[in-house]
């Protein structure tokens, strides 16, 4: 045991998982998640395609709120998480700030805004899937169950996307932050 | 300590055999009811097992100890896409299903079918990833 270094009493009782493997069951868990909420939405438009009773069909404003969904899963996961952590610390401007300069704080803004905009996709997203299930299928009455299923089935796919945007993001920054103290 | 010794010969042909089971379930399932749609399944899971296969030899050519960050996004895109084709493989079938596309019992066959190739061919990459270096002992002791 590792206890000298440690001045400590207590520990914890249990024993985390490995960053490693606990960031990789996260990431794919994060697939499951897309997965499924894609799925939930192609559902949607298969079922409305061949086995629609109904007068509603999906169409291309029901596909528009996945489409955002999607854009900003690719923004958010895809921008460099290391450039958030320096335009922190160049903004407090303790530490480590008075090594980047001017350069950081702008990249750290642009960063920061690029973050902003993925965001905003993910969350019209949603509130378009809910306002498609509102005004296409509750204002007229559409309420009984395999016709309403195809709004409900947008909104779950949505919900589902977003979430598995929030694990991939965790996942990775559990990874940086480990990598951080290592660096450290 | 029990020794369990399998040759490498009766992997290969158990494996092969489960290999055979799972196409033959969902060539079953496609073709009792004449209705081609669940081969889809086969397509997705056979491409299921690519991206970790690319990404993790590549990253075991270059085994640097985390120095390197555009190694771990590559390795995360691999299971992400994992995860995403294991799923879609597994979900394919019941929106089939849901949409009247194909019966009850050819969803659960392409299913387990689908599953059972994807299992065969994960075992398959496992077991002779991990016997190579047990091989090379044998060879020379």
């Amino acid at each position: 045991m590792d206890t000298e270094a440690n001045p400590r009493l207590f520990r914890l009782p249990f024993k985390l998982p490995n960053s490693a493997t606990a960031r990789r069951w996260g990431v794919y868990f994060a697939g499951v998640l897309y997965a499924l909420g894609f799925w939930l939405f192609l559902d949607a438009v298969i079922y409305s395609k061949h086995a629609n009773a109904s007068d509603v069909h999906v169409t291309f404003i029901d596909w528009i709120p996945f489409l955002c969904s999607t854009f900003g899963t690719i923004i958010v996961s895809s921008i460099e998480k290391s450039r958030l952590l320096q335009g922190i610390l160049s903004s407090e401007g303790g530490g480590l700030g008075y090594l980047g300069g001017d350069m950081d704080s702008s990249m750290a803004w642009q960063a920061r805004s690029v973050l902003f905009l993925g965001f905003a996709l993910l969350a019209g997203g949603l509130s378009g899937s809910i306002v498609v299930l509102i005004i296409k299928f509750l204002v007229k009455d559409y309420t009984s169950y395999p016709t309403v299923g195809m709004g409900v089935n947008n909104v779950l796919g949505n919900v589902c996307i977003l979430f598995s945007c929030v694990v991939l993001w965790i996942a990775q920054n559990m990874e940086d932050e480990y990598s951080y103290s290592l660096t450290l | 300590m029990l020794e369990f010794k399998v040759s490498p010969l009766t992997k290969i042909i158990s494996l092969s055999g489960f290999l055979a089971m799972g196409f033959l379930l969902v060539t079953l399932s496609c073709a009792l009811f004449h209705n081609y749609y669940p081969l889809y399944d086969v397509l997705i899971f056979l491409l299921a097992p690519i991206p970790n296969a690319l990404f993790s030899k590549r990253n075991s050519s270059s085994a640097t100890f985390m120095s390197d960050s555009g190694m771990n996004s590559s390795n995360d895109f691999a299971s992400f896409l994992t995860g995403m084709l294991v799923t879609s493989g597994i979900a394919l079938p019941l929106v089939f299903r849901h949409s009247q596309l194909i019966t009850s019992e050819s969803c659960v066959m392409s299913m387990l079918g689908g599953m059972i190739i994807y299992g065969s061919i994960v075992t398959f990459s496992w077991f002779f990833n991990s016997s190579w270096d047990n091989e090379e002992d044998d060879l020379f002791s």
